[in-house]
């Protein structure tokens, strides 16, 4: 079988719903024909996603120091940022965001920052889930595949009230490891997002090739999850907008801001529509518990 | 009818054939990303079947931002008389390409404003010092606006002014100034004025006509139609089909920050979906350039995906699209990760796109960038010397030169 023959009877059997098999997952994986594999994951996101494309403006605050006064308004989601280092601290600071947020959902903290507070133990996490709830937390902002050794904590946030909302991924699982990772735990962890990050390393940052690829990736091999998600300010608009093409149906952390230093037309919210459209797609504003917000018209 | 015309400009590049601008409108307009790229790819791979993609060690020096052209998309120019205008002295030039051969670089890619206080001696004099000095060092100077700016300045036809610089140095013409090559813009950009759409083809075909080769570029995403970014390339493709004079084809996307013009850039997939049509039309142009300049490194990289052969510049200097608010910066290691990473094989070559080598740093020790320099440090506001050798046609540069007593 040729390469290209290979391929599309890959691309048939991941339109189909078909299970992949490892060396298939690796041919995908290493291909270099980056715009048949974007093509591809395109194909099966609009599938199962239509042509919408949803985003969320996200107001981050320090979870320590949190502002007594409300947060930007147009937020529709308040992201805490950092962990403090005890667990009333943590409760603490989840109370001052909620009342700064009003009615937007708080998120916040990765889910091994929560399991590490409690030192690993079961009825401690148990009872900070229970806190962390009563507090008014919407979700555990992420849970880091790379650091989430077993999924039970996931069920355990979720059976508690605070599930986690999304997964995160640093590119530097390569050879889609933590696609595998994240796809074999199957329906039974529920996270509504997958999120491929850019890989941040001064050294070595990832390229945009490894950035699109890993999006479109997530989007063929992870079946776990609702959306496949980019980060606004971490890919650059210019680089979330084409990941949105290769997959991605899903844009955080959009800022909250409606001034611009540049005119009304480079504001964050006329950018993301207007990106969101050029890459022919209709643009969904969310809150942080994935509630629709409204469909911006042009 | 539009998915039959889509179809039918599909096959027509299949087959092979030339695209007409209704086709090309349609492929722009209708056909996926993923589809054009693909298409643009395979044109790249049947002109450069063995995956090599290059890329030149040279320097971006604005000699002035001194300009009477005031274009309203540039963020770089100082008016007459400004405080902080500038002209870059023999030194400082000189100072510049011995950093630029101490990483490898042959070239001084060397533009800057419409300066009424330079005349044309001013350039073969700094042309032939440089040459004197750098027998080998190659000069890609002064776009077709520039050329003009100095017929004008020095009632000389333009064809003149060429022979003139070459016979001081010049080596080869920049494409810049080209925007859109279309005059309806060209007025609504106020560039109208520096060069209408014929002058700066025509000095074009002086220059090929001279033996010189030169580049083509395309600013888009300003008050452009689609149609006028389609006839701008088609103008490209006819005068490049009558000399054959053009190495290669650059587009970027407008940089609005700090302009009069002002409004929102193009975005990302436009930029990809505009490089690769541009693959597809310009059958006749052997090389495509990657913006990372304007857009980033990692689109930059995409770029090679969708039509692209060359990455451009390591650039070591940019002051024109920093002053609009982008400043990236790729080293020669940077860049050859990028082309690694995207499966081609790098190399390295002049501005004929002659490869001279594989990366320099693997052959050296080559110190790494990971700041772009500047024109001058800023705050620095001295006045070359030499400047009083030459005489000023302005009033602000008559009253600079004349000492004060
Ligand atoms: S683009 Fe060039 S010619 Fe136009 S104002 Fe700027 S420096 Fe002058």
């Amino acid at each position: 079988m040729t390469t290209a023959s290979r391929f599309e009877a890959i691309g048939d059997k991941v339109q189909a719903g078909v299970p992949l098999s490892a060396s298939e997952i690796a041919a995908l994986s290493e291909t270099c024909n980056l715009l048949r594999l974007g093509a591809l994951a395109d194909e099966r996101r609009r599938k199962t996603r239509g042509d919408r494309a949803t985003f969320v403006r996200v107001a981050e605050v320090p979870a320590t120091g949190i502002p007594g006064e409300s947060v930007s308004r147009p937020a529709g989601e308040v992201r805490l940022a950092g962990c403090p280092a005890a667990a009333s601290r943590v409760v603490e600071a989840v109370r001052a965001a909620v009342r700064a947020a009003g009615n937007v959902p708080v998120s916040g903290f990765a889910l091994d920052e929560l399991v590490d507070l409690c030192a690993g133990d079961v009825a401690r996490f148990d009872d900070l889930i229970a806190a962390l709830r009563a507090a008014g937390l919407a979700y555990v902002a992420e849970a880091r595949v790379e650091r989430t050794a077993d999924p039970a904590w996931i069920a355990r946030a979720a059976a508690g009230g605070v599930p986690v909302a999304r997964w995160t991924v640093d590119s530097s699982l390569a050879g889609g490891e933590a696609l595998r990772r994240v796809a074999g735990w199957g329906a039974d962890v529920s996270v509504p997002v997958f999120a491929p990050l850019p890989r941040a390393s001064s050294e070595r940052p990832s390229t945009g090739y490894e950035d699109v690829r890993q999006v479109a990736l997530a989007r063929l091999l992870v079946d776990n999850t609702e959306s496949i998600q980019v980060d606004w300010r971490r890919y650059g608009p210019q680089l979330a907008q084409v990941a949105l093409t290769f997959g991605a149906d899903d844009v955080d952390g959009v800022s909250p801001s409606d001034a611009s230093q540049h005119g009304l037309r480079r504001a964050p919210l006329e950018e993301i529509t207007r990106n969101i459209r050029a890459a022919g797609l209709v643009p969904v504003e969310r809150d942080g518990r994935f509630r629709k917000l409204r469909t911006h018209q042009p | 009818m539009t998915e039959r015309l889509v179809d039918g400009a599909v096959r027509r590049v299949l087959d092979g054939g030339r695209l007409d601008a209704a086709e090309a409108l349609a492929l722009y307009a209708d056909l996926p990303t993923h589809r054009l790229g693909q298409l643009a790819d395979a044109a790249r791979a049947a002109r450069h079947p063995g995956r090599i993609v290059t890329y030149i060690i040279d320097r971006n020096v604005n000699y002035t931002n001194v300009c009477v052209a005031r274009c309203n998309f540039c963020a770089f120019y100082r008016e007459v008389g400004a405080g902080d205008g500038y002209v870059l002295g023999f030194d400082e030039i000189f100072a510049k390409i011995d950093e630029t051969v101490a990483v490898g670089g042959v070239q001084l890619l060397l533009q800057g404003g419409h300066n009424p206080d330079l005349p044309l001696r001013w350039y073969e004099d700094l042309f032939r010092a440089v040459k004197a000095r750098y027998p080998d060092f190659k000069l890609h100077a002064l776009s077709p606006p520039e050329v003009i700016h100095l017929s004008r300045l020095s009632q000389l036809p333009a064809r003149t002014v060429i022979d003139r610089l070459v016979a001081a140095g010049l080596d080869s013409i920049p494409g810049g100034g080209a925007e859109i090559l279309v005059d309806r813009v060209r007025k609504r950009l106020n560039c109208y004025g520096k060069a209408t759409a014929a002058e700066w083809i025509d000095v074009m075909r002086h220059a090929h006509d001279a033996g010189l080769r030169t580049t083509a570029t395309m600013m888009y995403g300003t008050v452009e139609r689609l149609d006028e970014r389609i006839e701008h390339l088609l103008r490209l493709r006819e005068l490049q089909d009558a000399t054959g004079g053009f190495t290669a084809f650059i587009t970027w996307s407008f940089q609005p920050s700090n302009t009069e013009l002002g409004g929102a850039g193009a975005t990302g997939v436009e930029y990809l979906r505009t490089l690769a049509l541009a693959r597809l039309v310009l059958d006749n142009f052997d090389n495509l350039q990657a913006s990372w300049v304007t857009q980033g490194g990692k689109v930059g990289q995409l770029s090679l995906a969708c039509g692209a052969n060359d990455m451009g510049s390591v650039m070591i200097e940019e002051n024109v699209v920093r002053a609009a608010g982008a400043a990236y910066c790729m080293d020669e290691v940077e860049i050859v990760r990028n082309i690694e990473d995207a499966g081609f094989v790098p190399k390295r070559r002049d501005m004929q796109y002659r490869v001279l080598g594989d990366p320099i740093f693997r052959e050296r020790q080559v110190p790494r960038m990971t700041e772009l320099a500047t024109a001058r440090e800023a705050g620095d506001v001295s006045v070359p010397a030499e400047l009083d050798r030459y005489p000023a046609r302005s009033l602000a540069g008559k009253r600079r030169r004349q000492p004060v007593v």
